[in-house]
């Protein structure tokens, strides 16, 4: 059942929707990309409190299913809590979908989608 | 589930009775070794989880230093750098590869981190104050990256090994609780089917022999009249002859009646 | 001389930002900041000085909100300073806000470049670089015109001309703007406190061209060290450099040719202190590669160049309090704020994430 080489071969970019502190950190470790004009598409989204859950979702959207060269998302792990009913019923496995912690909220293994699964499975 | 009516439709022959046989021993041997691979891969399984587990903790203090060194930026620039890096963010010089690994013939990608040469969108950042805390800043978040990457290859194992043990499963006891009993039942069949058959061909034999007994002894038995008959007949004529030498055709002798 | 008339028009000022002066928290207070094991702990420290300020934030504030109250205080207490002030020293406080003007208006800048909403953007400015035509940037929607109707209006508009086109804003890293800004405001402020009738020859001045100097000379250090391994040339980075200082000319000479931090520390040995720094951080000693922006920050220990520089402008800061009938107390007093600001959102930030052991990073000169 390995998924086939054409489904990940041109995933080379991070995605990352967070808060301002974590967008900004990592892209200064260099994951930033913006595709060539003139449909400027950025791999990353700023999200504050002022920033509604439709445009989260939106963004989720985009990062994991319209766009084909991304890899690995990265989400902090209190905005996947806004959208974590989309969040819970991912599971292809391209991108991976990864919930970080951020400055303001230490991580917490209780929410996590993927750790949640794995005590589910082993019944703990 | 072993129900009479649970088995193939096939014509009760003995070609069909010897391709279930084969058919059974098939999916036993498969039994055996979708077991194996599923104890395999599940092992494998177990180790990825501990390792996400593992490398979830430490993202999480991973994560924090970097998030304490962009602390460090802003305390050194005297400000938020936050819009100018989102503004300068070009092309990426972070990127990830991905590779494949086989586990117990399940290719599992594994992402790899690299970095392009050449394109440096914040070389320039904090260039007045800063720029060395930025550039700290960068390393510290680089490094906290690779840890991501490095749980979110763990992640894509576990997601897709989680499917493959579901698939090996779902066939695992697709072949013990269906397969199997179904060929089973099917044998089951032809060679109960096949019994009767024999037994049918059997009393079948029998009536033709009883049958066979009986015309034998009817034919015994005219064959035997007839032969008497034909003694009787012999005689009659001899006694005739015997008669016609001493010939008193009128005489007292009565003409018998010729029976044939 | 000075002394006979400067209370006419500035004593209350001085009068007012010496009180200011006095309410900065001390090594004491810093001490006590940093025994805290909450915000809400910090919150409560902080709650003599700055009271008001702090009282709407909600329970367990972030760190970044803590900063900008503490701003709050400084940008009320500033403009009260500043609607109290008259004739030069009016003047003085506005150059003062020019700096932050020069971010404000980068900022704009990067967000017009790249076709942004620059209304969003006024939020994120700073207030002290405020000025009334400042809202009027967001209206341009291209370079050009900002360059040609907007820009002029500010004023900043002479540091533009003459050194930037717009053809500049749209091709140069904003950095190199930003940086070529900053360099002729320096030159500029410089020019001021030295030929202005009310300032030059007064201890203003003297105070002044210190510190101008030291922030000249930072500026140039700074910008070299970090300009290395990127695609900054030599020949631009030499038009960044301010054209004063206690390292102009010579020093500066030195910087444009320096290649690596070997060559930065020969550039500064003629002045001492910036050359007790370099031996104190432990730079150029090594075989001269390995640091610079691209390749690697030097010194993790210990306290960095930058640390140094922070430490020096605030005990210039702390002189310039020593002296009398100066404007230079007020610059003075708004360079130490924004310290403490910057020590209480770092004291606030090793707390808020644990990083106690090195909490001890701020620069207290009280």
């Amino acid at each position: 059942m390995a998924a086939p080489a054409s489904a990940y071969k041109d995933r080379q970019f991070l995605a990352v929707i967070g808060d301002e502190d974590s967008v900004t950190g990592l892209l200064l470790a260099g994951i930033g990309h913006v595709t060539a004009p003139p449909d400027a598409q950025k791999n990353f989204l700023v999200v504050d409190s002022k920033t509604d859950n439709a445009a989260i979702e939106e963004a989720f959207d985009r990062f994991t299913t319209e766009r084909k060269d991304i890899g690995i998302l990265l989400i902090n792990q209190h905005i996947a809590e806004r959208i974590r009913h989309r969040v819970d019923s991912y599971t292809a496995a391209f991108p991976a979908l990864l919930e970080i912690p951020s400055k303001d909220h230490p991580y917490d293994p209780e929410k996590d989608s993927v750790l949640r699964r794995v005590r589910r499975l082993f019944g703990e | 589930m072993s129900g009479a009516g649970n088995r193939e439709a096939v014509f009760p022959t003995r070609q069909s009775l010897g391709l279930m046989k084969s058919k059974l021993k098939g999916a036993q041997t498969g039994h055996d070794l979708l077991k194996r691979k599923s104890e395999a891969l599940t092992k494998r399984f177990r180790e990825i989880t501990r390792r996400i587990d593992e490398a979830k903790r430490k993202m999480g203090r991973v994560m924090q230093i970097a998030a304490f060194s962009l602390a460090e930026v802003t305390y050194a620039v005297g400000g938020d750098i936050g819009y100018q890096v989102q503004e300068s963010a070009k092309s990426a010089r972070f990127r990830i590869r991905t590779k494949q690994e086989n586990v117990s013939g399940v290719f599992l990608p594994a992402f790899e981190s690299f970095t392009t040469e050449g394109n440096n969108d914040f070389g320039l950042t904090g260039l007045g104050k800063g720029g060395q805390q930025v550039q700290r800043c960068r390393e510290t978040y680089a490094r906290a990256v690779e840890t991501l990457v490095e749980l979110a290859s763990l992640q894509t194992a576990f997601v897709i090994l989680d499917e493959v043990i579901k698939v090996v499963n779902r066939r695992v006891n697709a072949i013990e609780h269906v397969i199997i009993p179904r060929t089973e039942n099917t044998i089951k069949y032809i060679n109960s089917e096949l019994d009767e058959l024999d037994r049918e061909e059997f009393f079948r034999l029998k009536k033709v022999q009883n049958k066979k007994q009986r015309d034998n002894a009817q034919q015994d038995a005219e064959m035997l009249a007839k032969r008497e008959a034909a003694a009787e007949q012999e005689k009659q004529e001899s006694d005739k002859e015997n008669a016609e030498s001493t010939p008193d055709i009128l005489g007292e002798q009565e003409d018998e009646d010729v029976i044939f | 001389m000075e002394g006979l008339l400067f209370n006419v028009n500035n004593g209350y000022i001085e009068g007012i930002v010496r009180g200011y002066r006095n309410s900065l928290l001390t090594g004491q207070n810093y001490s006590n900041l940093t025994q805290c094991e909450t915000i809400d702990d910090l919150k409560l420290q902080l709650g003599p000085a700055y009271g008001d300020f702090l009282a709407s934030l909600p329970p367990n504030p972030s760190t970044s909100t803590l900063a900008a109250r503490t701003t709050d205080k400084l940008i009320s207490e500033f403009r009260y300073v500043r609607a109290n002030a008259v004739g030069s020293l009016a003047k003085f406080m506005d150059y003062l806000t020019y700096g932050y003007m020069i971010d404000n208006v980068a900022l704009l800048i990067t967000g017009t470049l790249h076709e942004r909403d620059t209304r969003e953007l006024l939020d994120r400015c700073h207030p002290l670089g405020w000025f009334e035509t400042m809202p009027v940037l967001c209206v341009a929607t291209n370079i050009e015109e900002l360059y040609n109707s907007v820009l002029i209006e500010t004023p900043l508009a002479p540091y533009f001309k003459g050194s930037l086109s717009h053809q500049d804003l749209d091709e140069l890293n904003i950095e190199i703007v930003r940086n070529t800004l900053y360099k002729n405001y320096l030159e500029d402020f410089h020019n001021f406190v030295n030929t202005d009738p009310d300032m030059a020859g007064t201890p203003t001045s003297e105070v002044m061209t210190e510190m101008l100097e030291f922030e000249a000379d930072r500026r140039a250090i700074n910008i070299t060290l970090n300009s290395f391994g990127t695609e900054l040339t030599k020949a631009d980075r030499k038009k960044l450099y301010p054209n004063f200082g206690r390292l102009y000319p010579e020093g500066t000479f030195m910087l444009s040719r320096a290649e690596d931090i070997e060559g930065v520390r020969l550039a500064v040995e003629g002045v001492n202190d910036y050359k007790t720094y370099f031996d104190a951080t432990g730079m150029g000693q090594g075989s001269g590669t390995g640091a610079g922006n691209m390749s690697g920050g030097a010194g993790g220990e210990g306290k960095s160049l930058e640390d140094m520089f922070y430490q020096k402008e605030m005990e210039i800061s702390k002189g310039a309090f020593t002296r009398q009938f100066t404007y230079a107390i007020v610059y003075a007093w708004v360079k130490l704020r924004e310290q403490e600001i910057r020590n209480i959102t770092w004291i606030a930030e090793c707390i808020a994430q644990n990083q106690k052991e090195r909490i001890g990073n701020y620069i207290s000169v009280f």
